[in-house]
Parts: structure tokens; C-alpha cells; sequence
């Protein structure tokens, strides 16, 4: 065999290995949409028919709404907190030396590896321990915890492609070391701050594990879909809410790659200060 | 002479073990050009970061325009710098950029927009204002870094190494117009630079510094025609050492043994470093040395010498010759003139030389 059909025969290999691999992925993804279609109670081939009753059904499940504004509220509650934590602790890593500063930066990025059963079991312990009553605040401490290193990278990232020098000729023009954060730094570390605010929301409303442990009487979105699951007849209308978040998050990304963009193209940075693509 | 806007009194400043600055002291005159001269390393920058305010001496005492700066943050002192990346905001315009420590202070939009754009004109911007700073070449930035600077009024303007990101021939260009702006605003001017020619042809005084030490603060005709040592002589330009014995001191005059050169007597004048003993060197500069092509050509002395290398330059030749006695060839410049011989190597030369041309080192 020469050396030519050699490497024709590898790059072939390679792409259908590519292309498999990827249907793997996202073949059943796209199953959610079919079957949030499809007019029957009954999840598979072949298909019965068009419907948006699945729909209609959700429209009108009271709890799911409630559980809806819940894990909205949660979300949004706890990535702005990991973001406003994530921020200090980029900004001390990357800009101060001091002692102590690996072991420390090394606990704080711990939960990125720590299974999450446990980190429910030990905190749903020492919440009982303390005597607090298990509510949303309880499921919103869990995701800071774990959300805040996910901050912690994409601010680093952000913060150090910072010019220094940026902040201290402001300081050099007059400005006080507050307004130089606000008038320089800030700006300039936006698309970090809008990347880690939208994947700390991403990871908050689907994080299952530690919401199920945490929650009290109020449940989050996943929860309520895993409680769901025990009712045959409710399957498809969680495949209808399964096809909504699929589209909730994809306009998510794209409006945060959109907002990166913009804003690198205006400030004419031309590395990616902490993006998510 | 001018009163002195800087006084320095034994800066030093210490990063952890390794000093950087070791007991820096002298005076930089009001409205003068000054330049810290040194090769990388040797504490100019972090000098000119005591004088902004963006470290702190770890002794020592910076008197800036009659106030002790010890303690004042950077942003309440009346100096401004142009740093070495430029940092031009890249979110904001060209005019934001100028514009942004005017905000801080209180005058009016309209008082503030015409400061701007007068700034923007005293480094050839007039009119760029809108611009994004970020689509403007290197030079525009370093223009848009000084007009931002100037328009603060500073008492003393720093300058970081300001033109090494530029090409050699912009380079040039923002030699003389700094120069120029320097003499038409009347500012003190600090520029640090590693670069000698840079300082010579753009300062009224330089401090020549190594190992975070001032070796020399002198004008630059003085460092290159008097360094005190050896070291400063070798760092700006090209200087020529000959080992030399020292057989008479008379105070006034000192009657040295040069290896080749032989017995001369110059005045003290030209032993600026006063160095100790009797073993000393003598320095002298390539173009100070000349090959005399024809007989009729003389000197006050000369010296039979072997051309070892002969280097052609267009406008000049660079010659290595070989002094009887001596085994580190002698460098020599000469211009060519018309008419006047290329040597080669391997010919006889007769060098000519002047005692005031040579200085006494250590």
C-alpha cells in the first residue's frame, strides 16, 4: 500500500469515527423535540402523529411554574453571588502575592472535582446540625459552592489578560483606586463577568444532586421533572419542557458569544478575555 | 542654575533579597531633559516607579517640587507618565483617553473638551478625537499616551522606554519631536532608556546607572568625553583602554607612562573618576585616533602601528591596528574623505594622537 492511500484511508476512518461519535452525543438530544411532537403517551417508533397538547399541558401544571420561578430564582441568586466571590478571588490571585496563596486557591477549586453526592450529604448533615431548616437559601449556598470555581477560572482568564499598566495610568491621571476599578478594570473584564454569570445560571438550573438534598417544601426545575418521572403519562410533556430549556439555553450561549464578541471587537482585544467558545 | 524639582536622598528599594535601587541620591533641575540610562536591570525603571508613586523606597526620601513624597499615592502626585505599552484604554476614544484625568477635576465640559483637543494638536492629532483608540498605529498611541499626559500639566513628565516598541526610523522621528515638545511646554522631562544614543542626543543631563547605582549624572558631552570609570566609558559609545602607570602626581597635572603611547602629561581635569594607585588605564575614543595617510599629514604625537582589520562603511572606515607592545588591537574611525586612502590589513600605519584627547581611569 502506498503512502498516499495510506493516509486517504486514515483520514476516512478518522471522519466517520467523527461523525459517530458525535450522533452518539446529540442523537438523543434531538429525540426531545420529536417526541414533545408526538400524540401519544407512548415513547417510541413510530410515530403517532402531531401535537402541541404536551405543550398545552404544560402551560397549565401549577407546580411546574412554581418550580420554574424557583429554579429561576435560585439561578440567578446564586451565579450573581459565585460571580461577585469569583471576581474577589481572580482579582487576589492574579494581581497579589501572598502567603498561603496555593493551598487556598486549591481548596477553593476543589468542588470542581468533588462528587456531588457528597458534597450534598455533608452540607444537608451540618444544615440538619446547625439546626437551619432545609429552603431554597440551603439549595443556593450548595450551587455557590459550586458554581464559584467555575467563576473563579473564567475571571482568571479575564483578569490576567488585563494590562497592569492599564490601571496604574489611571491612577497616574488622578484616578482613586475605586474609580479606577469601575472606570477601567470593570469594563475591560465585562465579557468575563457576563461569561461567568451565564455558565454559573447553566450549571444552578440543571444541577440536580445537591437541589435534591437541599431542597425543603419549594422544589427547583429538575426536582420536579425527577418527581415526573414516576407518572408514565407525564413523560412527554417533560420532553415539551425539555424541548423549551434546550431552547432557553441555546439563545442563552448565543446571546452571551454575541455580547464577547461585541465588546472584543470594540475594545479591539483580540484574545479571548475569559469567553465561553 | 535651576532649582531642583526632584531631590533623591539615599533612595533604596529592596524587592524581598534583591536590591534594586542601592542608596540613590542627586537633583533633577527644573525644565531640564533628564535622562536614566543603564542596561536592563540596572533600577532605572524602578527609579522612575519610586518618582511616580507606584512603589515605595524602602528608605531613603524623594522631595518632589519642595514636598516629601513619602506615603502620597500616586494620584496626588504632580507627576505623569507615559508608559512603556502605551496603556491607552482600549474602551475608550482617543479624546476619552486624553480627556480621563481632566474628569477628575472640576472644570467644565466645554473647558474640558477644548484642553483635549489642544493637547491633541501639540502632538500632531488635531482632529483625531472620535477615533477608536484601538485602530491606531503604534506612533498614534504613543502620541495619544503623551497628549493624555501633557494635558494633566504635570510639574514632571515620566517617559519609560517610550520609544522601544517603535521602528528605527519613527524611532528618530519621536527623538527630535520630543525633544521639541519638551522645550516648547517647559516641562521637566524623565525619559529611562537603555538605548545611548538616545540619551545623548536627547537630554540636557543623564544619570548613567548600574547595579542600582547613579556611576555617573553628568551632560552628555561631559560622560562621553570624561566618564569617570571604565564602566561608563565602555557603556556609552566605543572606547579604546591602554594600560598606564601613573610617575608623577602634581595635583594640577599628572605625568603618566602609557603602554605604547609613552610618557605624557595631561591636567587633572581629564582623571574626572580620581582613581586610586598608580596602575591605571587610559581610555581613548576611536575617532580621536588618526591614521596619518601622507607625509605631509603630522600630529601633536605619533605612533608607528600594524592595520590588523579594515572595516568599509561607505561614509566611514572602521580600522583594528596593533600597537607595538600591546595585544588587544586599538580601534580607529576615520572618515572618508575624498581622495584619502582605504588601508588593508597588514599595512604599516602611522597613527597620529593629541594628550587632551585621552582621559585618566581607573
Amino acid at each position: 500500500m502506498s503512502g498516499e492511500t495510506g493516509t486517504h484511508s486514515k483520514g476516512t476512518g478518522l471522519r466517520v469515527y467523527a461523525f459517530a461519535y458525535l450522533l452518539f452525543l446529540y442523537a438523543p438530544v434531538a429525540l426531545l423535540p420529536i417526541f414533545a411532537f408526538n400524540d401519544s403517551q407512548i415513547i417510541a417508533f413510530p410515530l403517532s402523529g402531531f401535537t402541541d397538547r404536551w405543550f398545552g399541558e404544560l402551560w397549565e401544571a401549577e407546580p411546574l411554574h412554581e418550580s420554574l420561578m424557583n429554579s429561576l430564582f435560585v439561578g440567578i441568586t446564586s451565579s450573581v453571588l459565585a460571580t461577585l466571590l469569583g471576581i474577589c478571588a481572580a482579582r487576589a490571585s492574579t494581581r497579589y502575592e501572598f502567603p498561603g496563596k496555593k493551598p487556598m486557591m486549591g481548596f477553593v477549586m476543589l468542588p470542581l472535582v468533588l462528587p456531588e453526592i457528597i458534597v450534598g450529604v455533608a452540607m444537608i448533615n451540618i444544615i440538619v446540625q446547625l439546626g437551619m431548616d432545609l429552603s431554597l437559601w440551603t439549595v443556593i449556598l450548595g450551587h455557590v459552592l459550586i458554581c464559584t470555581p467555575f467563576a473563579i477560572a473564567i475571571l482568571s482568564a479575564a483578569f490576567a489578560s488585563l494590562d497592569r499598566s492599564l490601571e496604574e495610568a489611571s491612577l497616574d491621571l488622578g484616578e482613586t483606586r475605586m474609580g479606577t476599578f469601575l472606570r477601567v478594570t470593570l469594563p475591560l473584564v465585562m465579557p468575563g463577568i457576563v461569561s461567568s454569570l451565564l455558565i454559573c445560571f447553566t450549571i444552578s438550573l440543571d444541577e440536580f444532586i445537591i437541589a435534591f438534598f437541599l431542597t425543603g417544601a419549594d422544589t427547583t426545575l429538575p426536582v420536579y421533572i425527577w418527581g415526573q418521572l414516576r407518572f408514565p403519562g407525564r413523560l412527554p410533556s417533560v420532553f415539551a419542557l425539555g424541548t423549551l430549556m434546550l431552547l432557553a439555553s441555546l439563545l442563552l450561549l448565543t446571546l452571551g458569544e454575541y455580547f464577547r464578541r461585541r465588546s472584543a471587537r470594540k475594545t479591539g482585544i483580540e484574545h479571548t478575555a475569559g469567553g465561553l467558545v | 542654575m535651576a532649582a531642583p524639582i526632584i531631590t533623591l536622598e539615599k533612595v533604596e528599594k529592596r524587592f524581598g533579597d534583591v536590591v534594586a535601587l542601592g542608596g540613590v541620591s542627586g537633583e533633577i533641575r527644573a525644565g531640564e531633559f533628564f535622562s536614566l540610562l543603564g542596561p536592563s536591570g540596572c533600577g532605572k525603571t524602578t527609579l522612575l516607579r519610586c518618582i511616580a508613586g507606584f512603589e515605595d523606597p524602602t528608605s531613603g526620601a524623594i522631595i518632589l517640587d519642595g514636598k516629601h513624597m513619602e506615603g502620597v499615592p500616586a494620584n496626588h502626585r504632580p507627576t505623569n507618565m507615559v508608559f512603556q505599552s502605551y496603556a491607552i484604554f482600549p474602551h475608550l476614544s482617543v479624546a476619552e483617553n486624553v480627556g480621563y484625568g481632566l474628569k477628575k477635576q472640576r472644570i467644565s465640559r466645554a473647558e474640558r473638551a477644548q484642553r483635549v483637543e489642544e493637547a491633541l494638536a501639540m502632538v500632531d492629532l488635531a482632529g483625531y478625537g472620535h477615533r477608536a483608540s484601538h485602530a491606531l498605529s503604534g506612533g498614534q498611541r504613543q502620541r495619544v499616551a503623551l497628549a493624555r499626559a501633557l494635558v494633566m500639566r504635570p510639574k514632571v513628565l515620566l517617559l519609560d522606554e517610550p520609544l522601544s516598541a517603535l521602528d528605527k526610523k519613527l524611532r528618530e522621528q519621536m527623538q527630535v519631536e520630543l525633544r521639541r515638545l519638551q522645550r516648547a511646554v517647559g516641562i521637566t522631562f524623565i525619559l529611562v532608556t537603555h538605548d545611548q544614543e538616545e540619551a545623548l542626543t536627547m537630554s540636557d543631563r543623564i544619570a548613567v546607572m548600574f547595579g542600582g547605582q547613579i556611576a555617573q549624572l553628568d551632560t552628555p558631552q561631559n560622560l562621553y568625553r570624561r566618564p569617570m570609570s571604565r564602566q561608563v566609558a565602555s557603556f556609552i559609545g566605543f572606547m579604546n583602554f591602554l594600560d598606564a602607570e601613573i610617575r608623577a602626581d602634581g595635583g594640577h597635572s599628572i605625568d603618566l607612562d602609557v603602554a605604547a603611547l609613552g610618557r605624557v602629561e595631561v591636567p587633572s581635569s581629564q582623571r574626572p573618576g580620581k582613581p586610586n594607585g598608580r596602575k591605571v588605564s587610559v581610555g581613548i575614543r576611536p575617532e580621536m585616533l588618526t591614521i596619518l595617510m601622507t607625509d605631509s599629514e603630522t600630529a601633536e604625537r605619533e605612533i608607528e602601528a600594524e592595520v590588523v582589520d579594515a572595516a568599509y562603511y561607505g561614509d566611514m572606515t572602521y580600522y583594528d591596528v596593533r600597537f607595538p607592545g600591546v595585544a588587544e588591537p586599538a580601534q580607529i574611525s576615520m572618515r572618508n574623505t575624498a581622495g584619502r586612502r582605504i588601508l588593508e590589513a597588514g599595512d604599516r600605519a602611522r597613527v597620529g594622537w593629541s594628550s587632551e584627547s585621552i582621559v585618566v581611569l581607573d
